[in-house]
């Protein structure tokens, strides 16, 4: 027990002093190239002066000073260019961020923060692609990937680092690939694999800044935790269909406890989204272009939080306290599309951040937090009894088979099929004389007509189960994408009495189009 | 868009947008914040368990929080918006 206190201490004192030296080595690489300039002028001022030229006394009066030193230095470059000359940065590097280089919010201390940064982006998807393109493209020291999934063809559409030829290979190795020739200069470190909370800690504590570009609610809070512990601000943001959210979390990253500390990912949404939500075969859309810019954004971020000293140390501009936090609001079809929300301070009771916090170092090391738990169990949905359920194979066989004892021919006016994917997904592809009723209506269908309160909306939500009760003696079978929504959909019916109290068969068929596609018709498009 | 006279507007994204099948209602005002819940559990129900419990909720752009903010009220002319967790990227 005592032992691992001084294991501890001491990686925090080493961990606090290397990044007093790797500070104090920028400082000094300044320094010595403000040094250099500035004997260079003054020998400059000296040789001019030695010249007896009449044309000095204009040059020296005549032009404004800022220009003066900038021709000096330039005639100095010509002249005096001596083979031992040191810049602070490579001359390739000079050339290669030039245009942020110019830009005043970065300048040449700036772009040396940004080289002795490290930045981890964790998620090398829709968000982190982009992210990392732009922060490898700005000359960023050091970036860390991490990702254990493998690319696949429906991700390359928004995950702009894989191409076609990289399907089938792990992000990281794919993302290095395409990074690596974007920007050699940069050190690139690859973590093949999922986030754990065993191996959080050990893993962020080597960055300066913290990207989220994960997708589930579980590593959201994982990584807030995390960052909370360590002390390192964290650059969250999201994105689903047409919507995005951008967060800086944990700024200032001050310890646990401390309220002036900027709120965490728990201050905002101290309860996780239910699991279900999560699952629903309606979900999982998403436009590229959305989910780009929400990335592009936390790269900004993260390149604003590095550079932060850089503007008020050199611009002279007045140190002033962090920004307040803000949620921003990324809304494509709405308008405005961007909205930003003004945050609150660490919350009181908070379970991270806050002086009431539960989350220890130890807790998250040892596992004993369990985030897939806390953000409710993604098992699949088993809601239906073996009798209300039908494989692919055998609802074929009803669909497609003679009969082999009448000789009937297969009849798909005996029952009613009912999809209840969402109508886009209908219109991409659909069984033949299958009736959508999408899952949502379905859901806010009321039992009741009086408790409805839309009035105007009550014929067209209610039209489906009428048209469903004009048919009592027809089995109702019930469809979706991977076999999830069916199941809640044949029971919310059995609720509304279409299966008019057990005389009527509704059922659902298991695994959905996915298992249709796969047992029975190959040729059934995969989305 | 303001308003009509003695509403306020309340905005739906991600999660509540899909659950309400609108981005937005207008409502009338004033209501207490703490009793916004249970009105739209009956106009929308079962919204709370599904979506509001996890929501952030925002008065003109301002955080609040629905548990512990004893006393606001939601005024004539307010924006208010359920802000689901988006988790996805
Ligand atoms: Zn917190």
């Amino acid at each position: 027990m005592a032992s691992s206190t001084i294991v501890e201490s001491l990686r925090k004192q080493i961990a606090s002093c290397e990044a007093q030296l790797k500070d104090l080595r920028r400082q000094l690489a300044e320094a010595e190239h403000y040094q250099q300039q500035q004997r260079e002028q003054d020998s400059l001022h000296q040789t001019t002066a030695a010249y007896s030229d009449p044309f000095t006394h204009d040059m020296s009066y005549g032009i404004h000073d800022d220009f003066r030193s900038e021709v000096f230095a330039a005639l100095s470059h010509v002249e005096v260019g001596s083979p031992s000359r040191k810049w602070p940065l490579d001359k390739t590097e000079y050339k290669r961020y030039g245009r942020q280089l110019i830009m005043p919010e970065i300048g040449l201390q700036g772009q040396l923060c940004l080289k002795e940064a490290s930045v981890l982006i964790v998620g090398v998807g829709g968000l982190g692609c982009p992210a990392a393109a732009y922060l490898v493209g700005s000359g960023v020291g050091t970036v860390g990937l991490i990702d254990g999934d493998i690319v696949e063809e429906s991700n390359l559409h928004r995950q702009v680092l894989h191409s076609t030829a990289s399907v089938g290979m792990s992000k990281v190795d794919s993302a290095r690939v395409a990074l690596n020739s974007l920007n050699p200069n940069v050190r690139l470190v690859a973590h093949p694999s999922r986030l754990t909370s065993e191996s959080a800690i050990s893993i962020l504590q080597d960055y300066d800044v913290v990207l989220d570009c994960t997708d589930t609610p579980a590593s959201r809070y994982l990584i807030s935790d995390a960052c909370v512990l360590l002390g390192k601000p964290l650059v969250s943001a999201s994105a689903l269909r047409t919507d995005g959210q951008l967060m800086v979390l944990n700024y200032p990253p001050r310890p646990v406890g401390d309220p002036s500390g900027g709120p965490c990912y728990r201050c905002v949404f101290p309860k996780p989204p239910p699991a279900e939500s999560v699952v629903s075969c309606g979900d999982g859309g998403i436009l590229g272009p959305v989910v780009g810019v929400m990335g592009v954004l936390q790269a900004l971020e993260a390149i604003k939080l590095l550079t932060r000293q850089t503007n008020e140390v050199f611009r002279h501009v007045e140190p002033k306290p962090a920004d307040p936090p803000t949620l921003l609001i990324f809304s494509a079809y709405s308008n405005p599309m961007f909205r930003s929300i003004r945050l609150r301070n660490r919350r009181q009771k908070c379970a991270a951040c806050s002086a009431q916090s539960s989350v220890t170092p130890e807790a998250l090391k040892s596992g004993s937090l369990d985030y897939v738990q806390f953000c409710g169990t993604i098992s699949p949905i088993n809601a239906l009894a073996s009798n209300e359920r039908i494989s692919a194979e055998n609802y074929a066989k009803i669909r497609l088979e003679v009969n082999p004892y009448t000789g009937m021919e297969p009849d798909k006016d005996s029952h009613i099929l009912v999809d209840v994917r969402e109508k886009v997904q209908f219109g991409l592809c659909s069984l033949e004389g299958s009736l959508n009723v999408p899952f949502s209506t379905i859901t806010t269908t009321l039992p009741n007509l009086a408790n409805t309160w839309h009035n105007d909306e009550i014929p067209q939500a209610q039209g489906w189960v009428t048209e469903l009760k004009n048919h009592p003696e027809k089995p109702i079978f019930v469809i979706c994408r991977l076999g999830n929504d069916s199941q809640l959909s044949v029971k919310k019916m059995k609720e509304l009495g279409l299966d008019h109290s057990g005389q009527r068969w509704i059922g659902d068929i298991k695994g959905g189009l996915k298992a249709w596609r796969n047992n029975v018709d190959r040729e059934f498009p995969e989305y | 868009m303001a308003p009509a006279k003695g509403h306020f507007t309340i905005l739906y994204f991600a999660a509540a947008a899909s659950f309400t099948a609108r981005s937005t209602d207008e409502l009338p005002a004033p209501v207490q914040a703490c009793s916004l819940f249970a009105q739209l559990e009956e106009r929308y129900p079962g919204i709370t368990l599904k979506v509001l419990s996890s929501c952030a909720v925002t008065v003109n752009l301002e955080y609040i929080d629905i548990d512990e903010d004893d006393g606001l009220t939601i005024k004539e002319g307010d924006e208010v918006a359920i802000i689901p967790p988006v988790s996805s990227g």
